[in-house]
């Protein structure tokens, strides 16, 4: 039933595209927005999962992640990508949530995030599946930017020009961050059997 | 010898999941906020117009009543050419006192206001040089 619902959403956003939901927004928000739910709440919630590993903490990050969206929209500047735009908000939520940790346990980002596999399991994860747990915690052991340029490039397919603008970087920095990203992971993943 | 890792093994597979049914409550939920926020800009709107329109309206009329004011003392001065000065001014104030408090407020503030028919305006003026 969801998997059909989904395939639906997925089909209607590809009818829409972005530039139809942006169209779509301008004429009649509410129902623009219901568009833009329906392309973008399962990728932006699991690339902010992927940053914040709980559910629990996923779930209120893209609460808030889509009300900004929301009451943001008017500043939204049509020359760059409205996807990178929506994952920029995303990421700059998730990062505020990680800062907010990180300064109650009084730890560095990256220890935060490298500690989160270890520390906010809860009954939303696959615990069976050890190839994917293992694969998860090399990437929260990465520098948040590597961690952005490879989650970014291997889960949603962006481009480095695309990634550049949801870092705040330049897309040949975001490029050198995904080949070192890469390389650590792949050391980590035959290194720790 | 070392078996190398792969990315191809896993794929985008990941050790997450949500529960049944997320998907939709996440969406019902942002847009009950993005409705209720709908409805205050909504309620904020016409407030806030309808108080623009009245002062719009005011100000119009207003204008209009110093205009004719101000059309009455230019008539009644040009047509006494002979009369003296201080006629001038009784006629003036004549049509002054004829005027609603408000008008008498505006055309007040106008005269205030206006640099070039008001004397402590331009000593300011020159003043400042």
């Amino acid at each position: 039933m969801y998997k059909e619902k989904y395939l639906l959403c997925e089909n209607n956003s590809i009818m829409a595209g972005d530039k139809g939901i942006i169209v779509a927004i301008r004429e009649n928000p509410e129902r623009g927005f219901r568009l833009l739910m329906a392309s973008y709440k399962e990728p932006v919630y699991w690339h902010i999962r992927r940053l914040v590993v709980s559910h629990a903490d996923a779930q209120d990050v893209a609460q808030e992640t889509f009300v900004r969206i929301f009451r943001n929209f008017h500043q939204y500047n049509e020359e760059n990508s409205f996807k990178a735009w929506i994952f920029r908000i995303a990421t700059n939520e998730a990062l505020r949530l990680l800062g907010k940790l990180k300064n109650s346990a009084m730890l560095s980002l990256d220890e935060v995030t490298a500690d989160m596999l270890g520390t906010k399991t809860d009954e939303h994860f696959d615990n069976s599946d050890a190839i994917t747990m293992k694969l998860q915690q090399a990437i929260l052991h990465l520098p948040t930017k590597q961690q952005l340029a490879f989650s970014l490039r291997y889960y949603d397919e962006m481009s480095y020009e695309e990634i550049a603008e949801v870092a705040g970087s330049t897309a040949a920095s975001m490029k050198v961050n995904y080949n070192i990203a890469k390389e650590k992971i792949i050391a980590y993943m035959n290194n720790n059997d | 010898m070392d078996k190398q890792f792969n990315f191809e093994q896993i794929g985008k597979r990941m050790p997450y999941n949500v529960p049944d049914g997320f998907f939709d409550r996440l969406e019902q939920n942002v847009m009950a906020e993005v409705k209720a926020d709908n409805c205050k800009s909504a309620q904020l709107k016409p407030k806030v117009q309808k108080a623009h329109t009245v002062k719009i309206a005011i100000r119009t009329i207003l204008a209009a009543a110093a205009a004719v004011a101000l059309f009455f003392v230019v008539t009644m001065n040009m047509s006494n050419d002979t009369s003296p000065t201080e006629d001038s001014f009784t006629n003036v104030e004549l049509a002054y006192n004829n005027l609603s408090t408000e008008d008498q407020e505006f055309l007040l503030e106008v005269y205030e206001e206006d640099e070039f028919i008001n004397d402590s305006n331009e000593e300011d003026y020159e003043e400042d040089i």
